[in-house]
């Protein structure tokens, strides 16, 4: 293909060059994929731009332009942003005057909750990663199990008691309360992910440095550490999306003032006295994608740099 | 002392520390009272919040605050069941599936009313002017006992939507005719007066391939003459098929009759399975997604707002987003009638299962509340309030209320609520409705998906609710 | 006995003779602070000691350990006990009956048809979406572990999918699915002029549930493979390359021995959440056509019907089988990693 086209290659579409390069080609096929691959996806961000009786058509519309007649007409719908103000305002009764829907706080709750939580947890679990990959304890294989099995239990097991317990503390509906139990959910993820990351480090020069006569803290922060930095950025998009995404917990643990997007977002598979409404429930995932989206977005340099800087171990 | 019964201890001791500091609190201030408020997110509900804020004036002069927690309907029971279960206390009014009355009643949640209706003959007489059906259902437990809870919120019926463009159209009224014999119900008068094998013929009419004519142009997709709901879902099936049972002479476990009422043989009779026969019949003529079990009561409607069929039958509850254009293509054709029914000895037999929901108070509410409360169920049934409530979309089962010639003209279905109402009845209240419910649902779905007939259906029920309402100790 | 900061010993002593008094004296919401301070002060003491001994391990684990014993292992515990009840999270009574629970979920004529159908289920639900997602997610992240031009825009879109929350993603699956409305019926109806209807067969329902959960969260697996792919030194390919070491044979000798720790961290927490389906079936089936999963039916049991102790010892036979299988896998990784 391009590889022996000068034209092609003047236009940028360049020869790969080297180990782990590919060309336009590569490109190509997986931009094909990738693009299957995300339908879906586009298909509820276009459904946000609907009007409201395009949401059910048959046939489905597609898309918002013609694209120059490429389109038959049937699959075009006219973009709207009504469903976008709705999210925020909308009329609560037949024929009421549109009200607060309260959103504007469920978005805010969602972004304090899921990023302090997965922050602490990012803290607290990299600190014991360290701690379980460097200085093993005795039976360390059996505490990082235990770890783990806090993530099998399908929640609603564990819900009553937790939701007892916050009571009597004065927790529940507190924002301090949801926190500190995502901030545990995300534990054994983060713990066993960073813990690999640690595992896969090259122990010379962390040995050589104490030989310098660096301190162990020094160690973890100044060598150790910066070389787990695609581990880090991998893990808080992990415990993001899942925390980000929890519902259960949310559903029953959070007030009227703490309620997160999840939970609200059912207001849309019945709060107008029907069904689903499709392009309010289109609009609401979409603004409520964009965050994690762009976090995703600018954290995947690291994601991608890899474990590059040390030299593995074996 | 083991765990449980410790952390118990520890959330009784904070509950009441709690009650005492509120209780001191409003007692301190002597004006300021909050009852909080357990409630699904829809238009009935954020009625009633709006008409407090803006109206209500309580007697006592006291300072009252609705604190409303609106919470979706997919989640509703399980918000409202792991607050109850875990001892939070956070609710002091609930809004609650009249299903739920026993479960919550033996758990010691819902708090019984006698002694308020007894106190105050206004309260009491308010109260009674609910008709008897609903009142039965909504508030009794055990059910059509003298034992009082709960207070009608939205009260809810089964009725028939139709498209008044599709059945008035001449030329299928002419080929129905011809068809039929009869004439294709297109008036509600004419809906009213449908049995379920006239439902059956119009089933069968409108089943029209896309392009095939309908109503005088090309249909521009499939279309289906019927639809009911017949979902796996929480009561999605059962709420239809109750009504078929008892129309046609059969009838389900008969609480009232605890404890010397059977299940086998009741559930199972020969009257039952026809009934489940017959309401299985209609499934062919709905449109595809009845064959996958998830035909419930929102894709029904949503089917019958996309202009798919030309009758569907749902909760009077759904029907507004059926009259709105926003959300409706039929919102200017339809046309509304009372469920069909089953002719016995000449006489058009309607039973249906009712629907809707009370709301009941809880047994944590302190004195101070409990007088507000009062107060405010007072006001919310009084007439007018009522009259404003169903003017804006809501129901009313206070008999003065739709009683009144102005009532028919709120809204197009008010026409069959009247009728209707004295034919509802309701299901199980006792504690394990939910068990009873889950397991018929799931067997329900096994005879809609055509995975087994319908006697071997009711066996397998009635089966099972013996088994378990013996060991409950409800069947002798 | 020493009295300092760092004596543990004496700590829990001392911390257990106030916690005693505490609670014969005080009232339970008083007392229940009064051992949260003990808890503490022990902790603390604990921590002294082990930053004085330079015990590193400890001192690092502890927060976490700390936070996952309070939310997560007590509440498990909890459960663990109850389990070993008869009690119903909606009536008062409540009485020991050692394992009445687990024989009656496992062998009682009314319950147990119902939980081993669900446990068959949810082992075929394990078996598929955890294959699906592990080959999807490996080819995918094979595709993307090359520099090439755009991949930061394309990767993006790959890994949306699992951003989106399981309402949003399943409820519009349904409207996928659907008959009437949905693109899939659309397309095949266009094409063979017949009636699709996915959802009416185990077939079809089991197909569209798995393809839904391996949509979602093979970008999962594929970001951990592509973690390792991209780390491999390139050094090694190029020695490779000059060594005309075929494609096949370093694969298996470079690249897998980096993304191996990787792929095993992907099919443990994908196979432990696979165990947790609930949602998706919940949106899509209800159970139906004989697609009921174990965490569905738990959800059933423990919620909807209240039967906390029954629901809890389903749960933990349930646990009993992931445990099993996980440490199975890791075994065999761990040999593995020994044996290479």
């Amino acid at each position: 293909m391009a590889e022996h086209n000068s034209i092609w290659e003047a236009l940028g579409f360049r020869k790969a060059s080297g180990v782990g390069e590919a060309g336009w080609g590569r490109t190509l096929i997986v931009a094909i994929v990738s693009f299957i691959y995300f339908l879906p996806v586009l298909f509820i961000i276009f459904t946000a731009f609907k009007p409201q009786d395009a949401a059910l058509s048959v046939p489905p519309t597609l898309s918002p332009t013609s694209l120059f007649g490429l389109i038959p007409g049937q699959f075009v719908f006219t973009p709207t942003l009504e469903n976008f103000g709705s999210v925020f305002m909308r009329s609560m009764t037949a024929g009421g005057a549109p009200e607060p829907t309260g959103f504007d706080r469920y978005f805010f709750n969602s972004i304090v909750i899921a990023s302090s939580s997965v922050l602490l947890a990012l803290v607290i679990g990299t600190l014991a990663a360290f701690g379980f990959s460097r200085y093993p304890l005795k039976g360390n294989d059996t505490y990082l199990f235990i770890i783990l099995t806090t993530r099998m239990l399908p929640a609603i097991v564990v819900i009553i008691p937790v939701i007892l317990m916050f009571r009597v503390v004065g927790l529940s509906g507190s924002y301090t309360g949801i926190i500190l139990l995502y901030t545990a959910f995300n534990l054994a993820f983060t713990i066993w992910m960073m813990k690999s990351f640690f595992d896969e480090l090259s122990l010379d020069v962390e040995d050589a440095a104490r030989i310098d006569g660096s301190s162990d803290t020094r160690v973890f922060f100044k060598i150790a550490l910066p070389q787990v930095i695609a581990g880090l950025a991998a893990t808080f998009v992990f415990g993001l999306i899942l925390t980000w995404n929890e519902f259960l917990f949310a559903l029953l643990l959070s007030g009227p003032d703490t309620r997160t997007v999840p939970v609200a977002m059912n207001q849309a598979v019945s709060s107008g006295g029907r069904g689903t409404d499709w392009t309010l429930l289109a609009a609401i995932e979409t603004l409520f994608l964009i965050p994690v989206f762009l976090v995703t977005f600018f954290l995947q340099n690291h994601l991608l740099r890899g474990v590059t800087f040390g030299t593995v171990k074996r | 002392m083991t765990v449980v019964t410790k952390m118990k201890g520890f959330a009784a001791a904070a509950g009441l520390a709690a009650t005492l500091l509120t209780g001191g609190a409003s007692y301190a201030l002597a004006e300021e009272v909050t009852l909080t408020m357990a409630v699904p997110d829809w238009p009935p509900t954020r009625i009633m919040k709006k008409f407090f804020d803006e109206q209500y004036k309580p007697p006592s002069g006291n300072k009252v605050k609705l604190d409303v927690d609106f919470i979706p309907w997919p989640d509703f029971y399980t918000r409202v069941n792991a607050s109850l279960t875990s001892g939070e206390q956070k609710y002091n009014f609930i809004v609650s599936d009249s299903q739920w009355l026993g479960a919550f009643v033996e758990g010691g949640y819902y708090r019984k009313i006698n002694d308020l209706l007894d106190a105050d003959p206004d309260f009491k007489k308010t109260l009674m002017s609910v008709h008897p059906a609903p009142l039965a259902a909504y508030s009794t437990y055990p059910y059509k006992s003298e034992n009082y809870y709960g207070f009608p919120q939205f009260p809810d019926v089964l009725v028939t939507f139709g498209r008044k463009d599709i059945l008035c159209n001449e030329e299928e009224q002419k080929n129905f005719q011809a068809k039929y014999g009869k004439k294709l119900p297109c008036t509600g008068e004419e809906i009213d007066a449908m049995t379920w094998d006239d439902f059956k013929n119009v089933g069968e009419f409108f089943r029209r391939k896309k392009g095939e004519m309908l109503a005088g142009a090309p249909a521009e997709d499939d279309f289906y003459g019927i639809a009911f709901q017949a979902g796996k879902g929480y009561d999605f099936s059962s709420m239809q098929i109750n009504g078929f049972i008892w129309q046609m002479g059969g009838n389900i476990w008969d609480e009232t009759q605890a404890p010397a009422g059977q299940a086998e043989g009741v559930v199972n009779s020969p009257q039952a399975v026809a009934a489940l026969e017959k309401y299985l019949s209609l499934l062919e003529y709905m449109p595809p997604v009845a064959k996958t079990g998830t035909m419930d009561i929102f894709k029904s409607d949503e089917l019958f707002r996309e202009g798919k069929v030309a009758m569907n039958i749902d909760w009077i509850g759904l029907g507004e987003a059926s009259l709105d254009p926003k959300s409706s293509k039929v919102s200017d054709k339809l046309v509304f009638g009372q469920m069909p029914g089953t002719m016995v000895d000449g006489k058009n037999v309607k039973w249906s299962n009712i629907g809707g929901q009370p709301f009941v108070l809880t047994t944590w509410t302190t004195p101070e509340q409990t007088k507000e409360a009062v107060d405010f169920v007072k006001w919310w049934l009084s007439d007018d309030i009522q009259h404003q409530f169903a003017a804006s979309g809501g129901q009313s089962a206070v008999k003065s209320v739709y009683e009144d010639p102005k009532y028919v003209t709120y809204r197009p279905w008010n026409r069959a609520w009247a009728p209707q109402l004295d034919w509802q009845k309701d299901v199980w209240h006792v504690p394990q409705f939910f068990e009873l419910l889950t397991q018929q649902q799931d067997q329900f779905d096994l005879a809609i998906t055509g995975k087994q007939d319908a006697k071997t259906t009711l066996d397998n029920i009635a089966k099972f609710q013996q088994d378990l309402l013996k060991n409950a100790g409800l069947i002798q | 006995m020493r009295l300092s900061p760092d004596n543990w010993k004496l700590a829990i002593l001392a911390g257990l003779a106030v916690s005693a008094a505490a609670v014969i004296a005080l009232p339970a919401s008083a007392s229940f602070w009064i051992i949260g301070a003990v808890a503490a002060m022990i902790a603390a003491a604990f921590v002294v000691n082990a930053y004085r001994r330079k015990y590193y391990g400890g001192l690092l684990v502890a927060p976490a350990i700390a936070v996952l014993f309070v939310m997560n292992i007590f509440p498990l515990l909890w459960s663990l006990g109850l389990s070993f009840y008869a009690y119903q999270s909606n009536q008062q009574s409540i009485r020991f009956v050692g394992l009445a629970n687990y024989i009656k979920v496992l062998t009682n004529d009314i319950m147990a048809p119902a939980n081993w159908g669900a446990l068959v289920n949810t082992a075929m639900f394990v078996v598929l979406t955890v294959t699906a997602q592990m080959v999807v997610g490996f080819l995918l992240a094979m595709l993307f572990a090359k520099q090439f031009p755009l991949r930061k825009y394309l990767l993006i879109l790959v890994l949306t999918p699992m951003m989106l929350s399981v309402v949003a993603s399943g409820v519009f699956f349904t409207y996928y699915y659907d008959p009437t409305f949905g693109i899939l019926s659309y397309v095949v109806n266009a094409i063979t002029g017949g009636q699709f209807i996915l959802m009416s067969t185990k077939v079809g329902a089991v197909t569209g549930i798995v393809f839904a959960d391996a949509w979602m969260w093979s970008p999962f697996v594929m970001l951990l493979v592509l973690a390792g792919l991209v780390s491999v030194p390139k050094y090694l390919y190029e020695a490779a390359a000059i060594d005309r070491v075929s494609k096949w044979r370093q694969f298996w000798t470079i690249t897998f021995p980096y993304i191996r720790g990787l792929l095993m961290l992907a099919l443990l927490f994908r196979t432990i959440e696979a165990f947790k389906l609930a949602d998706l079936v919940i949106l899509l089936t209800k159970g139906g056509n004989d697609t009921m999963t174990i965490s569905y039916h738990l959800i059933r049991i423990a919620n909807e019907q209240n039967k906390t102790s029954e629901g809890a010892a389903l749960s933990y036979l349930m646990l009993f089988m992931v445990i099993v299988l996980t440490n199975l896998y890791l075994y065999i990784a761990n040999r593995r990693s020994q044996g290479a």
